[in-house]
């Protein structure tokens, strides 16, 4: 039919057709993301005309790829940084020099958002193959809690870093173990079932570290995760700072996404999972154990979660301190949401959720040290999941049966 | 044919549910290369029997023999490597995934044991494809090929998994008469080349068609194994209902009086924010039944939303007795004297946690007599559902019977009979007998046959053939969101289904 055909035509003329719009919004998003960066360093624009100029831009390409018909929270993403590119480059024109100087350590601040990522990315690693299975788990918090104060522990009192790794991992997969039979097969609510899960861990953690450590507190001289120093590429300039001094938990970190990905996408076992989280009754018509696929992936789930725990008390903190975990594991929930139940994308969101913790570790020392304002920097990761999960992403669908109770005839 | 060996018996299959006897001592045989139908109403116990040879129930007692071999099949898997396939009723299929992923699911090529050999899965898949001249793309994804195609990727489930005894349950409820045609020109192709096929159905005229044998079962009972030749469907259906059943709907022809419902140039959006229905127009005047006839997912849900209010409307208008309704909201249309049976009763037709007085009482509790200052007067909501449910002859519970608790079919008469107790003008029916056997179709046939002759302006929405020919008074066929067709009662079932596959659509844009 010829009408049909001329009413899905692009509304724009001309340019539009010649680029893609897609095209327009990758540039339009990068504009963004320019606008910000004229004004650190080492660029450090001074007028708040860059940001606002460099910003519209992106703003102009993210309505035109709108026109050029990009899908609606592509282009509203487009838009949404460019506004914000904008925002943040006035701030920090507003801003002096040397306080942008002190925080905008690129290398560092690579290395810092490396590292606050970690723990996220290995939980919503988790996330992912639970819920690609048909689990919803709330519980991530808990296991990574768990994860932490045993991998503390078992360093600790078993002298070597491995030993934590295998004692956080093994906590973490006991809770999932808890929150699987819950939900699997006693088909409660898996967010109630969750939710438990969290405050279960809280309890354990909160007991035991009470019980072991309330005397003198943490000891200062655990066996730490190892840092992984890459021999030619720690002296390059600006690269050696960023990246040639990693622990070895975020190498595996990055492993783990790309493994996850061949997992789920790559394999038959993957191609299992996910048939049993999409429906589950087929999966079953055709011979494939539901329970069982459920029962491996939310203790997997809870294992990964685990091992980001070690790295959060073991790589990070150096210590424990009750709920050490604070609420990390929901961030690694939204990234999950956010990343789309993919791997890949679940790790690019964990990385923004990252610098934006290295960010607010930073801030403080250049704008105010008192304990006020160094809270409320504490709390930009929790703001820009706020802002990505309800105005960026819009609405990201699940896996078909995610949080539905399979009920064998 | 009548010779062949019997590849597999059930001999005393008998299955209790709470409450429920599904399966009393039934015994069934298939042989080699013959299409045998199970032929029965909903609840007579097919899809239960099919459901334990194919390892998802278990019997209580009763054995299977498959070869003359005594088995036991207690799951999924064991069915499948005793060479038994089933193309379900709701397909199961995975909509996210392609269609050589989901025919090989569980049983995939791999490399280095674990690596999905995707290759070498699409190329056995086209082999399959090709060796029974099926036309379809493996790389496709389910959720976007037709219901049609989705069954031949079933089929195909089952021949890449070897199968030599073939389980359809109910494949023709969700295809077009010339969908369900090319199904049995693949069923007779496949049955030439040794299956052996169990063909479950509630229609009569299919069953004649495709069976060889047929066995009927009723209330769980076996009643009696036939050959198709020589069976009638009047016969049939006694067997089936145990009673003489009027299969045809008795009625004079329509006197059409002035317009009740307008629909001018409908536009309306579903869920996706795709424009699904495409400006609709039609008319449906005092004392007519008009049927919209078309494939599942042509609009006609949004249409049916959006007159009544469920759903908003993007573009154009529509009115009842010249009233524009167009933006009224639900409230208003049904006060404006629209009934509404909707498509799916357990969704929206009912309160399933409700009393039925409850449920009877869901549009005008809250006015006189049945409240008075915001207090509720049980009293009368009762006395009044006791006696529509005695009108309407719902079986099975009274006035303070929860709703989930009646069988498909007198739930459906509930709420049929809540929506014409209201003397509605006009009377909006979406699918009103899905789902339901033979008795109570012929029940609700015959109601809104009543409901026409009384003047009421009546639009029926279905995906049955059957039922819009025996029924309406205008036939308007829906493709892609648009009415492409306008035909008498005499209509035939083919000139339909062209049209509703967009035969009459592509043809005048070829013109």
């Amino acid at each position: 039919m010829s009408t049909s055909a001329t009413a899905i035509e692009p509304g724009g003329r001309g340019l539009a057709r010649a680029i893609s719009p897609r095209a327009v919004a990758w540039a339009g998003g990068a504009l963004g993301i320019l606008a910000f960066w004229l004004t650190l360093p080492p660029v450090t624009a001074r007028s708040p005309l860059v940001p606002l100029v460099v910003g519209s831009l992106g703003i102009a390409a993210g309505i035109w790829s709108w026109r050029g018909g990009v899908p609606a929270r592509v282009w509203r993403t487009v838009v949404a940084m460019g506004v914000l590119g904008i925002l943040l480059g006035w701030l920090a024109t507003r801003s002096n020099v040397d306080s942008l100087d002190q925080v905008f350590v690129w290398s560092a601040l690579i290395a810092a958002t490396l590292r606050a990522a970690t723990p996220l990315t290995f939980a919503a690693l988790g996330g992912i193959i639970s819920e690609r299975s048909g689990v919803v788990n709330i519980g991530l918090e808990g296991m990574l809690l768990m994860g932490a104060f045993f991998g503390f522990l078992g360093a600790d009192k078993l002298g070597a870093w491995q030993w934590g790794i295998v004692c956080g991992v093994l906590a973490g997969a006991c809770l999932a173990a808890v929150h699987a039979f819950v939900s699997i097969h006693l088909r409660a609510d898996q967010i109630v079932s969750g939710f438990a899960c969290n405050f279960l861990a809280l309890g354990v953690t909160g007991y035991f570290f009470i019980e072991v450590y309330t005397d003198q507190g943490t000891p200062g001289n655990v066996s730490n995760i190892p840092s992984l120093s890459i021999p030619g590429l720690r002296d390059v300039d600006f690269v050696g700072a960023a990246v040639g001094n990693l622990h070895i938990l975020i190498w595996t970190g990055f492993a783990a996404v790309l493994l996850m990905h061949v997992f789920l996408f790559r394999t038959t076992i993957g191609l299992r999972v996910r048939s049993v989280g999409e429906h589950p009754k087929a999966a079953d018509t055709v011979g494939i154990s539901v329970y069982g696929v459920r029962y491996a992936a939310v203790i997997v789930s809870g294992a990964l979660a685990g091992m980001g725990g070690v790295y959060l008390s073991n790589g990070i903190t150096h210590s424990f301190n009750e709920n050490l975990s604070a609420g990390r594991g929901f961030i690694a929930l939204a990234a999950v949401i956010i990343g789309r139940w993919r791997p890949v994308g679940a790790f690019l969101a964990c990385l923004l959720f990252g610098f934006t913790e290295a960010l607010a570790l930073r801030l403080p020392g250049a704008y105010g040290e008192d304990a006020a304002w160094t809270t409320l920097f504490r709390t930009l990761p929790y703001v820009a999941t706020l802002v990505i999960v309800a105005g960026v992403v819009g609405r990201s669908v699940p896996p078909a049966a995610d949080g539905k109770p399979y009920v064998k005839q | 044919m009548s010779e062949s060996r019997v590849v597999l018996e059930l001999r005393g299959i008998t299955k209790q549910f709470p409450g429920v006897l599904a399966n009393d001592h039934i015994d069934f045989d298939l042989r080699h290369g013959e299409v045998h139908a199970l032929l029965g109403e909903n609840g007579a116990g097919k899809s239960t029997l099919m459901s334990i040879l194919y390892g998802l129930y278990s019997q209580d007692e009763g054995e299977i023999l498959i070869n003359g071999e005594r088995v036991e099949i207690d799951t999924p898997k064991e069915a499948i490597e005793r060479g038994i396939g089933m193309v379900h009723q709701h397909f199961m299929l995975i909509p996210v995934m392609t269609v050589a992923e989901n025919i090989v699911l569980a049983s995939e090529p791999s490399k280095a044991g674990i690596v999905l050999d995707y290759a070498s899965a699409r190329a056995r898949v086209s082999e399959l494809a090709q060796s029974f001249n099926f036309a379809i793309d493996p790389d496709a994804r389910i959720e976007n090929i037709s219901v049609g195609q989705q069954q031949r990727v079933e089929i195909l489930k089952a021949l890449y998994r070897k199968a030599d005894i073939l389980i359809l349950d109910e494949p023709t409820a969700v295809l077009t008469p010339q969908e369900a045609e090319e199904l049995f020109g693949i069923l007779r192709s496949l049955q030439r080349d040794g299956m052996s096929i169990i063909f479950i159905s509630h229609k009569l005229n299919e069953v004649l068609q495709i069976a060889d044998r047929i066995t009927v079962l009723r209330r769980g009972r076996k009643i009696e194994t036939l050959p198709a030749e020589g069976a009638t469907e009047e016969g049939l259906a006694r067997l089936m209902v145990g009673r003489e059943v009027l299969l045809r709907v008795d009625k004079t022809p329509a006197k059409p009086a002035e317009p009740l419902l307008q629909v001018d140039d409908l536009r309306v959006l579903d869920d996706r924010e795709i424009e699904t229905v495409r400006g609709v127009s039609l008319d449906v005047h005092a004392g007519e039944i008009v049927g919209i006839a078309g494939v599942d997912g042509n609009g006609q849900t949004e249409l049916v939303e959006a007159l009544t209010g469920l759903r908003p409307v993007l573009d154009g208008r529509f009115s009842v007795d010249g009233r524009d309704l167009t933006h009224a909201g639900t409230h208003h249309i049904l006060d404006a004297g629209v009934g509404h049976i909707p498509e799916d009763r357990q969704l929206r037709g009912l309160v399933l946690e409700f009393t039925l007085a409850e449920n009877v009482a869901l549009h005008d509790f809250d006015r006189r007599p049945y409240s008075r200052f915001g207090w509720l007067r049980l009293g009368r909501i009762v006395e009044r559902a006791r006696r529509i449910l005695h009108e309407f002859d719902v079986r099975g519970g009274g006035p303070d019977t929860l709703a989930k608790s009646l069988s498909g079919g007198n739930q459906q008469k509930v709420v049929v009979a809540r929506e014409v107790a209201n003397d509605p003008r006009v009377l909006i029916a979406a699918q009103p007998t899905r789902g339901l056997d033979v008795g109570a179709i012929e029940f609700v046939h015959r109601r809104l046959v009543e409901e026409r002759d009384s003047g009421r302006a009546v639009l029926l929405v279905s995906l049955e053939l059957d039922e819009i020919l025996s029924l309406s008074d205008r036939i308007l066929v829906m493709y892609e969101g648009e009415v492409v067709g306008e035909y008498g009662p005499d209509v035939t079932e083919e000139e339909l289904g062209v049209a509703m596959l967009g035969g009459t659509r592509e043809k005048e844009a070829a013109a």
